[in-house]
């Protein structure tokens, strides 16, 4: 292992930086005086808008989930914009990179999807849903921005006040209604792929075997697969989310946060990624025969 | 000794039911985390072994292991779901 030594200019950043976030954090400890039951109150209030009838729950809308997914379709486009613009058979490095993650997945694919015809199209659905995953828990993890915070009244009326930098940005994973969205479409997917591959007939003889007695069992099995995979995201991200900021306020943004986002923004989020993608993978391939 | 006036059991229910939360969620978190703790435990012993079994096998292992940890912490998160619940939402 050959050990570089640090250039000027990067020994001159760290120092400016490191002076920076010390003096933040005394200002902070100096500055934070409440407690934390006062500040973190808000923690699980979300920003509702609502339109048409009151208490419809069909015309509600949750502005943050809204606007952080079109932030994370920007960016995975931009990303694919300038992969596409420098393709050539000689890989640059985002080329690579892009390739590498595809082929990376697709051998996952293959392994448990022997058809080919079936394998390219589980592949697209997975590779989207593991890159749009990936991203938004990055964005969501561990990159500090402007959240909302919400407060109730006694009538239920919401106040929206937005902070900076008290929380990372808002992850689109964090909210139940996408992970729930992506699981019911990955169930009404494989059972689509159950009916091309084995038929009406034998789709719903499926759920007589072993015996038919075992209907409501297996009815119950196969409804309990998208509550599961969406409950699993949501659990993991936004109790992340909340420990990652109760820790951070007790310690007045000091020292721990670059961690514990390092832990639970890059190394939690990018596992759960691949988890939901390749329980994806599972639950479509067990549907397809052959 | 203070009298029990309307004001002063009101304060009371609330306080009782803060603790209620309080003990409730605190026991789902608690329980709930045992059984994930000894079946990610069980799995990553036995990816273990089979690593220094087979060490080519590495890589397969691993992606293996990571879903098999991902389906065994299930209950954990559900509890963590229901704690949630039971602190914000009740």
């Amino acid at each position: 292992m050959s050990k570089k030594k640090m250039s000027t200019k990067a020994k001159i950043q760290l120092t400016v930086f490191l002076v920076i976030y010390t003096t933040v954090g005394l200002l902070n400890a100096k500055l934070m005086t409440a407690p934390p039951s006062e500040a973190l109150k808000n923690i699980s209030n979300r920003w509702i808008v609502q339109f048409g009838p009151a208490n419809a729950w069909y015309y509600r809308i949750n502005p943050m989930t809204v606007i952080m997914s079109f932030v994370v379709i920007m960016v995975i486009l931009a990303f694919a914009r300038s992969v596409h613009k420098e393709f050539s058979l000689i890989p640059n490095r985002k080329q690579a990179f892009a390739e590498s993650l595809m082929d990376f997945l697709y051998e996952i694919v293959e392994s448990s999807v022997p058809n080919e015809k079936y394998a390219r199209t589980v592949f697209k659905i997975s590779m989207t849903l593991f890159i749009y995953i990936a991203v938004s828990n990055l964005i969501g993890g561990f990159i500090p921005g402007i959240s909302a915070d919400v407060s109730i009244a006694e009538n239920g009326a919401r106040t929206v006040k937005f902070v900076l930098f008290s929380d990372t940005w808002f992850s689109p994973t964090g909210d139940l209604n996408t992970n729930l969205t992506y699981a019911v479409m990955v169930f009404i997917i494989s059972q689509y792929f159950a009916i091309k591959t084995k038929g009406v007939k034998g789709w719903l003889k499926g759920f007589l075997e072993p015996v038919a007695f075992m209907l409501p069992m297996n009815i119950v099995g196969e409804l309990a697969k998208p509550f599961s995979h969406a409950m699993r995201l949501f659990g993991n991200i936004t109790g992340g989310g909340i420990l990652v900021l109760v820790i951070s306020y007790l310690v007045k943004y000091m020292f721990l946060p670059p961690f514990l986002w390092a832990f639970f923004g890059i190394f939690s989020g990018l596992i759960q990624a691949f988890v939901f993608s390749t329980l994806a993978i599972a639950y479509m391939s067990s549907q397809i025969e052959g | 000794m203070e009298q029990l006036t309307p004001e002063v059991i009101s304060e009371l229910a609330k306080a009782i039911a803060v603790a209620g939360k309080a003990i409730g969620a605190g026991l789902a978190m608690g329980i709930g985390a045992i059984g994930p703790g000894v079946g990610e435990g069980n799995v990553g012993a036995h990816a273990m072994d089979a690593i220094a079994r087979q060490p080519e096998l590495t890589n397969v292992i691993t992606t293996r292991m990571i879903l098999a940890d991902a389906i065994a912490e299930t209950t954990g998160i559900y509890s963590l779901v229901i704690a949630f619940l039971i602190l914000f939402a009740l």
